[in-house]
């Protein structure tokens, strides 16, 4: 059993505080779900959690069984445990996916293998994943190939940000299944962003996060869900006026 | 230039044609090395030049070859191996191919500005010339290993294509201790014709390898030119494309990688004399520790060459702060209904895309390799994949060594 507790944690983006003090905790085999509107901070926690640049932690401990994570190299945390499925997966000209998940600790006899696997798993047409990691792949495709990654490398965590913008019905079905299963297959313990009530359909949350200005303002099981659904997201913006 | 011009006055006299070769040497005194005032010379190091350094009569001790060259040759359906310049063996055999060398001195005709070619028509020991027959679609990889040792070569090639033929050429130069190395290659592509030419030049690091290509292009034919440059103190390219049809394509993708105090000089010209033709010029480099690049090249749109399309792109890596990259595009456009665009930059690693690699487990240090390693890849895409791993092994091996700063 894992658990990836974040004590009280503060960032900047330049000069501005987005994240004001969020706490939360997720173990192995639990998924929680984070909701919030626009601007509230949810990108920023899953960018500050893996160290991207321009994001300045100025306070607080992200810890993974006990070891402090904040104060190692990106790579580091990925190694240790925690990784990042991006809202926008970035193109790298020139890199192919399986030479960068051998850098990335995965062993080159099996890799190619599992990763036709996972693409099968996701929906995704294996030979896409000869092209340089995410040229020439749409918005969906490159979702779909997070998750592969995510497959290939079995982490004890998953950030996904925003994973179901971009995919249609039958891939967020799919993505979603995996990740079900991942659950179970090693205890992944996911950790998602999203907008959409869609995802929930697919993806049953133990617990859900709501977020607003910068802080988690309310918590509570798939239920809460409905609530946002009927409410929106002003009555929590209160909340978070009443903690500042 | 006095000892240097005696070891060539002698090698001169021993040659069928030494009349003709005299009289381009005598060409080549009276103009002299380039200088820097010279916008296709502009940057180059060529305060550092001295020809005396070397003499045309070097012994000529057979290259040995190595594992890079072994591998390659093993993927080639014809294997043509020169050395110093000088046809040694053709291996295998394609329908619609053949292979020939002369040993005459090498035409200057439309060369006379360019002192290095002037040299190179004079002391050439001839050309090796591949041709393709017309509707001959040969799919197989065509290997060129050029061998060089110390001493002064002029290497000469042509690559012919005939109508509606098409071939892919790779050419692997290796060796060249303390050498100074001049080739000159021509690829000619009759109408419809399709050629692609990828040169690996892996140089000793002592070399200065001072090179010109020249791409002429019939009606709808299309070239695609890959050259990658890792080796030679000085690593010059000039890789120009002429265009004599409509609907022609050329593609000309370089790419290097600079350690050390090497200089990588990368100079082209794409010439659109008619329209409706196409060309994109793709150059990627980095430069590391104390080592720089140079990149001019010029698009000229003569006047009426409308629908012309051409584009030139240059991106500079700079991997340390000591190193440096002087970029500048040029164009001379004299028609008004063409498209044309250029882009360059010279900047470090990208640093997103670095920590996106980084964020899936990849140390900054391999995701550094993996980038740089990346600029090449590209370059190698359109070859075999088989090809293209052996050189991207090769590129991978001399990465290790290479410190971002």
């Amino acid at each position: 059993m894992s658990e990836l507790v974040i004590t009280d944690l503060r960032c900047n983006v330049g000069d501005k505080e987005i994240l004001r003090g969020v706490n939360l905790t997720v173990r192995s085999g639990e998924v929680h779900v984070i909701m919030g509107p626009n601007g509230c901070g949810k990108s920023t926690l899953a960018h500050a959690l893996t160290g991207r640049p321009g994001y300045t932690v100025t306070g607080g401990s992200v810890t993974l069984d006990g070891v402090e994570l904040l104060g190692l190299a990106p790579s580091e945390r990925t190694r240790a445990g925690l990784f990042l499925a991006l809202q926008h997966p970035m193109e790298v000209p020139g890199v192919r996916p399986v030479d960068m998940l051998v850098a990335a600790g995965a062993q080159r006899n099996e890799v190619e293998a599992t990763m036709a696997l996972e693409a099968v798993n996701v929906g995704l047409r294996p030979e896409l994943l000869e092209r340089f990691v995410n040229v020439d792949l749409s918005g969906g495709e490159r979702k779909r190939a997070e998750v592969v990654q995510l497959g290939v490398l079995k982490p004890a965590f998953a950030v996904l940000d925003e994973i179901d913008s971009g995919l249609d019905v039958d891939a967020l079905g799919a993505v979603a299944r995996r990740l079900e299963v991942a659950t179970k297959e090693w205890g992944l313990g996911v950790l998602a962003i999203t907008h959409f009530r869609r995802l929930l359909q697919e993806l049953t949350p133990d617990v859900i996060h709501v977020m607003s200005a910068g802080r988690v303002v309310a918590e509570g099981g798939p239920e809460l869900a409905e609530v946002l659904e009927r409410d929106g997201y002003e009555p929590f913006k209160e909340l978070s006026d009443d903690r500042s | 230039m006095t000892k240097f011009l005696d070891t060539a006055t002698h090698w001169i006299e021993s040659q069928s044609d030494a009349a003709e070769r005299r009289t381009m040497l005598a060409e080549f005194t009276t103009t002299g090395i380039p200088t820097t005032t010279d916008e296709v010379w502009r940057y180059a190091p060529l305060e550092y030049f001295n020809l005396d350094q070397y003499s045309v009569d070097a012994p000529s001790l057979a290259h040995a070859g190595d594992a890079l060259e072994s591998s390659i040759a093993a993927l080639g359906a014809v294997v043509v191996r020169t050395h110093n310049g000088v046809l040694q063996s053709v291996e295998g055999h394609l329908d619609g191919l053949t292979v020939e060398a002369s040993n005459h001195a090498g035409s200057i005709a439309g060369y006379e500005d360019d002192s290095f070619v002037v040299l190179n028509g004079a002391l050439t020991p001839g050309t090796v010339a591949l041709t393709v027959a017309p509707g001959s679609e040969i799919r197989e990889s065509i290997v060129i290993l050029h061998s060089l040792t110390t001493g002064a070569a002029f290497p000469r090639l042509k690559v012919s294509v005939g109508k509606s033929a098409s071939a892919r050429v790779i050419e692997i130069w290796s060796g060249g201790l303390e050498a100074l190395v001049v080739p000159v290659s021509e690829y000619d592509l009759d109408e419809n014709a399709s050629l692609s030419v990828a040169t690996y030049q892996r140089l000793d690091l002592s070399a200065w390898y001072v090179s010109r290509t020249t791409t002429t292009l019939g009606r709808d034919a299309r070239m695609h030119q890959s050259v990658i440059g890792m080796g030679a103190a000085y690593d010059r390219a000039r890789n120009d494309a002429v265009f004599q049809g409509t609907g022609a394509q050329n593609e000309l993708w370089t790419t290097y990688l600079g350690r050390g105090t090497q200089v990588h000089d990368l100079r082209s010209h794409q010439l659109h004399n008619i329209g409706r033709t196409a060309s994109r010029l793709l150059s990627k480099g980095a430069v590391a520790e104390e080592s720089r690049s140079i990149y001019t090249g010029l698009i000229e749109i003569e006047r009426g060459a409308r629908r012309t399309d051409a584009r030139q792109t240059n991106h500079n890596l700079l991997l340390s702060p000591h190193a440096h990259a002087d970029t500048v595009p040029n164009l001379d456009i004299r028609e008004n209904d063409v498209t044309c665009a250029h882009a360059s930059s010279v900047g470090p690693l990208d640093e997103l895309q670095r920590w996106y690699l980084e964020s899936r487990g990849v140390s900054r240090h391999d995701a550094e390799r993996l980038m740089i390693q990346g600029f090449f890849n590209e370059m190698l895409d359109v070859l075999p994949r088989d090809v293209a791993s052996v050189i991207e092994a090769d590129i991978a091996s001399q990465l290790d060594g290479v410190v971002v700063v």
